[in-house]
């Protein structure tokens, strides 16, 4: 596989490798960083990549797991706690404008931070990425009606949080 | 499509159950801002879901890492297991190669090559005059512990043993030599040197050491020594001794 190749087949799924990354580790440097280590992995693999039946299915279960690594790297977890912190109080601090699209999509977003892992990934691929049932299959391994108690979990807790959070503005606070 | 429908729609979402033709019509819906009162809650993930979707890497990133892998591109050419696996097995077997080749590691031969060197040095009749007796007394000794030794070596003992002025070196040539008594020459060397020896201290030991190896080609010269009017006392006896003892073994082996 020569460049030219590697970067029509790759390089177009790496918007989706750079969303991925960014859910988990929450951080636009550090998703990039991820991105770029991830496609240095495919390119030096690249030979063998021809053996897999869907390369973005492998490419995003690499990212996956480089974004899990590097959450469990105890360096990076206080760094992101500080992170998250200000987030929070970010958000919080500005009740009156939550319906607001900017921090609807803020709060939806911290909610989502909120769900195991698995849930999380599950939502992502199904409503940010638009994947089919089989696809999330063949990045999770997960059968595909476990994907959907999953994704059903997922959805419904973000949005009763989310009605928590709406009622909690309204009552005045 | 009503807000009926929406609903009845959004409760199958909920479940897990749409299709994703149906949750594109109900991002639709959403993005229109057309929903009730009541669908506020569940406009919220759609509403993340539109925004996270349209972000992207940084402008610059994808040349910055095609640059990158551009670098990368020599250095990985001979990457690939298969590759790898054959560069492996090819240092390998260049390592038995090397090993058959010089039998013994290779720093150890030229080590050995620099100390035969130095050993030749120290005990050239040329150099004699500026070497110390205990100089190449040490040389000899390492003679006996070189784990190899070539006819140079042998001559270069023989040699010491018949022309160094210190009866000391002299001794330790032949001891030394005794040592190499398999090698081609070096038992001749050491009947004749007990011809030409006039040092008792070197005869003695000479007498000793023949003996010892049970060269009884030695019979003569030792008889010859006994005879001579110009042996002293020590040594005559020491030589009638070593016949007798000579001749004693090819009795016992004969019967």
């Amino acid at each position: 596989m020569d460049l030219q190749t590697f970067k029509q087949q790759i390089l177009p799924v790496q918007g989706r490798l750079f969303r991925l990354a960014k859910l988990f580790l929450r951080n636009r440097e550090e998703a990039e960083d991820t991105l770029q280590d991830v496609l240095l992995k495919l390119w030096t693999n690249r030979q063998q990549l021809d053996q897999y039946r869907s390369v973005e299915a492998m490419a995003v279960q690499m990212t996956r797991n480089l974004c899990l690594d590097k959450l469990k790297s105890h360096g990076y977890a206080r760094r992101t706690d500080e992170a998250d912190l200000s987030l929070i109080q970010a958000n919080m601090g500005t009740p009156h404008q939550l319906t607001e699209s900017a921090d609807t999509a803020a709060v939806v977003r911290q909610l989502i931070q909120e769900l195991p892992e698995q849930q999380r990934l599950i939502l992502h691929l199904r409503d940010v990425e638009e994947y089919s049932f089989e696809e999330i299959e063949q990045v999770t391994g997960i059968s595909i009606n476990n994907i959907r108690v999953a994704l059903s979990r997922a959805r419904k807790t973000v949005r009763d949080n989310y009605t928590k959070v709406l009622n909690y503005e309204s009552s005045g606070y | 499509m009503n807000h009926q429908d929406i609903d009845a729609l959004l409760a199958r979402y909920y479940e897990g159950e749409t299709t994703l033709e149906e949750e594109q019509w109900l991002k639709q819906y959403f993005a229109s801002g057309q929903q009730t009162p009541q669908q506020i809650p569940d406009a919220g993930l759609f509403r993340y879901a539109d925004g996270a979707r349209a972000e992207h890497p940084s402008p610059g990133f994808s040349t910055r890492v095609t640059a990158r892998l551009n670098k990368n591109d020599v250095i990985h050419r001979i990457g690939g297991w298969s590759m790898r696996i054959a560069a492996g097995l090819a240092l390998l077997l260049l390592g038995f190669a090397a090993g058959r080749y010089y039998t013994g590691s290779p720093n150890e031969t030229v080590a050995e090559n620099g100390q035969t060197a130095e050993i030749k040095n120290v005990l050239s009749v040329t150099q004699q005059a500026n070497t110390s007796a205990s100089d190449r007394i040490l040389a000899v000794n390492q003679c006996t512990e070189l784990p190899q030794v070539n006819e140079d070596i042998t001559q270069l003992l023989i040699n010491t043993m018949n022309a160094d002025d210190n009866v000391n070196v002299r001794l330790a040539a032949c001891q030394a030599l005794v040592s190499f008594e398999n090698e081609p020459g070096v038992r001749e060397a050491l009947i004749q040197s007990l011809k030409s020896q006039t040092d008792a201290n070197v005869q003695i030991t000479l007498i000793e050491l023949l003996v010892a190896i049970k060269e009884k080609r030695a019979m003569n010269a030792m008889q010859q020594l006994a005879q001579s009017k110009q042996t002293i006392d020590v040594v005559r006896q020491k030589a009638e001794e070593g016949v007798s003892r000579l001749s004693r073994q090819t009795m016992n082996s004969a019967s």
